[in-house]
């Protein structure tokens, strides 16, 4: 089977899956005490207001029913309708979703760029100082939570410093207009990146930490490799041993960490978006929450596991291609 | 005779860890001629391997070599001379380790190692790894390093090389992969090649085809190599000349067929008994007795002393070098008082009682102090 087939499959079995998250988010929601027609009208709602309210979002049909529709709503495209915002689900998590994508992508690509030569060097000088001190940084990284790593940036950047702007995101593709104090396209990626550069650290660090300890381990075991001897003694320079035959072996856990940190930092975004008053997915769901919005809960949720699955999907992919060990499934 | 082609003179490496200073090589000498296969014997933690990594220089930290010099055709890869405060230092002509790496490691000197399932890279292709060390030590372009590649392994006996070169190690069995670095050490055309127990991960059958393969390429390219190996009988099959390794030093040193019919030193001897030999029978194998001791700490006077069948109270105290006990006109030395040459009264010594000896207080692994005890006793 190739790699196409593979991807193929996997996005295959991937379907179940995600029926599945339908499913539980759906009956989960609705069991939610409390009531959002009543949480929209107040104390003391007319009958008949109520009535129209549910009959409009389909709130007086029986769940089962519900159910069924919501989930050829899903297979369709169709995401209902939010009841707070009284937009379409899919068209609020459109608007949200960039916003969260470009968080997160920037963390990771920070946290990937900073982690990998930070345990290289660890691993190559193991034991020495730069080792302790990026074992540290790791050590602490791993066991602080990006809340409170995102108030001190705050306090620190943008409050005492006022360096950066302690709130809000600006998408570099926004319109000029749009964007106070930017003429230009280039202006607006640049208070972009101005606005983005707190919340990335504050939601790269725990990858960036979590990366190097992988890395540095990883290039430990393989640096004492068999393979490295032997290259060793067939006279490969130490740079080349480093870069090729070490490096390429070390990165199996490593992509398998950066795969399952794709998950930790949706629930990290959610709590970063929340201190930098970010309007992003995060802000999204617990809006949804907060307000009893049935759809609007079951439809992020429901992107929440979608960016799942497509990271682990992403994970099995990038391993079969690197490791040849992995086969397609109808090797034995 | 002609000259060396390696020259090992009183090599000593030592390892530095925290329970004390390992003396895993403690001044072993011997020469490699062109053409012909060295052994180089002995049990587990005799300190062969690392007597094989010091020649090439790659000692792994803490390990250092201490003392000694190593000359390969004029050239020094190892030396020492006393700097200015009196302290040894590097000599002159030492190789520097950027010359080591590129005039030396591949391309003059090359290496199996013991592991082909290990050795071999898995994320690379077996030809890639080949081509890449051709390309390297022989100065080749890529497509011709390639095409090498692809004839190596058909010399090596892999079928079909084209298809195979492009496949990964682990779609290659234990005696393919070994068959893989056997044609990585023969393609950098080197004049000498260290063989690391090349056999010893695979089962009998693969062996005997791999010593074939060995000898016949051997004779095709008239390479000098180390063979590393605690099997006599591999010995017996391949080896021009062999040195008898224990706790770090060399202990007899002959030809081939002085030390299988001339056996000289006890401990040789004792080998020997452990292995079946066609050439006789025997009711039952005779192991040797214990372990061997730790090279942290190893005993006084003769090292073998502890195990030795023949140890007498003099062995503990005389630590001695190995001579020429040879009967014909191929040098054969040994190191055992018991020969009169050493002349240090082991006639006349009491015998020890040590475990080998037959001794009842001996455990498996009498230490030192043990040992004098039970002389003391007498």
């Amino acid at each position: 089977m190739g790699l196409a087939r593979y991807t193929l499959w996997r996005v295959v079995q991937a379907v179940p899956v995600l029926i599945g998250i339908i499913t539980i988010t759906f009956f989960l929601a609705n069991q939610i005490p409390g009531d959002p027609v009543q949480t929209m009208l107040g104390p003391n709602p007319g009958q008949e207001q109520v009535e129209a309210i549910q009959a409009r979002y389909g709130l007086d049909r029986p769940i089962h029913e519900r159910y069924l529709s919501y989930l050829s709503g899903v297979a369709a495209g169709n995401l209902g309708l939010s009841i707070y915002y009284d937009r379409p689900v899919l068209e609020m998590i459109m608007l949200r979703l960039p916003v969260t994508l470009l968080l997160m992508l920037s963390a990771f690509a920070f946290a990937i760029a900073t982690a990998i030569p930070l345990g290289i060097i660890s691993a190559k000088r193991r034991n020495k100082p730069a080792d302790h001190v990026s074992r540290i940084v790791s050590l602490i990284g791993v066991s602080t939570p990006s809340f409170w790593i995102g108030l001190v940036l705050i306090i620190v950047f943008a409050f005492y410093l006022g360096w950066f702007p302690a709130r809000g995101l600006v998408l570099p593709w926004a319109d000029p207009a749009d964007v106070r104090g930017a003429e230009t396209q280039f202006q607006v990626i640049r208070t972009a990146a101005h606005h983005l550069f707190l919340p990335m650290i504050a939601l790269g660090t725990l990858q960036m930490a979590q990366i190097t300890r992988i890395e540095r381990s990883a290039m430990v075991d393989s640096l004492q490799g068999e393979y490295v001897k032997l290259a060793r003694a067939y006279g490969v320079p130490e740079s080349t041993i480093v870069r090729k035959h070490a490096f390429q072996v070390a990165q199996l856990p490593v992509i398998t960490i950066i795969g399952l940190g794709l998950s930790t930092a949706l629930g990290g975004a959610v709590l970063t978006e929340t201190v930098f008053e970010i309007q992003g997915m995060g802000r999204l769901i617990i809006t949804a929450i907060n307000n009893q919005d049935y759809e609007l809960i079951m439809g992020t949720t429901f992107m929440f596991g979608v960016a799942y699955v497509v990271g682990v999907i992403i994970t099995d992919i990038a391993y079969a291609y690197i490791d040849p060990r992995v086969t397609y499934g109808d090797e034995t | 005779m002609t000259t060396p082609l390696l020259t090992v003179d009183n090599l000593k490496t030592q390892f530095f860890t925290e329970d004390g200073t390992v003396r895993a090589v403690d001044g072993i000498s011997f020469d490699v001629y062109p053409g012909e296969i060295v052994g180089l014997v002995g049990e587990s933690g005799a300190g062969k391997s690392v007597a094989t990594s010091s020649i090439l220089r790659l000692v792994d930290s803490p390990g250092e070599i201490v003392d000694g010099t190593i000359t390969f055709k004029e050239k020094t890869l190892f030396g020492l001379e006393a700097g200015p405060d009196g302290e040894p230092r590097p000599s002159e002509e030492m190789l520097t380790e950027e010359e080591m790496r590129k005039e030396v490691r591949g391309r003059e000197i090359a290496i199996i190692f013991q592991d082909p399932m290990e050795s071999l890279n898995p994320v690379f292709t077996v030809g890639g790894q080949l081509r890449e060390f051709i390309e390297l030590n022989r100065d080749l372009p890529t497509e011709e390093a390639k095409q090498e590649a692809i004839d190596m392994l058909r010399e090596v006996g892999i079928p079909d090389p084209e298809n195979r070169y492009d496949e990964y190690p682990h779609q290659f069995s234990g005696g393919m992969r070994q068959r893989v670095l056997i044609a990585m050490a023969i393609a950098c055309r080197p004049d000498l090649i260290i063989a690391d127990e090349p056999t010893t991960a695979l089962d009998v059958t693969v062996e005997g085809q791999i010593l074939e393969l060995v000898a016949e390429l051997q004779e095709k390219y008239d390479t000098a190599f180390i063979w590393v190996t605690h099997d006599m009988s591999v010995v017996a099959e391949i080896c021009d000349r062999v040195n008898v390794m224990y706790l770090g030093e060399i202990i007899e040193q002959a030809h081939v067929d002085d030390l299988f019919y001339n056996t000289k030193h006890p401990y040789t001897q004792a080998l020997l008994n452990s292995i079946p030999r066609p050439d006789e029978t025997i009711e039952e194998l005779d192991p040797i007795k214990g372990v061997m001791p730790e090279a942290i700490n190893p005993p006084s006077g003769c090292r073998f002393h502890s195990r030795c069948p023949e140890a007498r109270e003099v062995c503990q105290r005389v630590h001695p070098e190995p001579r020429d006990l040879s009967a014909n006109d191929r040098p054969h030395n040994a190191a055992c008082v018991k020969y009169d040459v050493f002349d240090v009264g082991y006639d006349a010594s009491p015998p020890l009682e040590t475990d080998a000896t037959g001794g009842f207080s001996a455990g498996l692994t009498q230490t030192e102090s043990e040992a004098e005890a039970d002389g003391g006793d007498r």
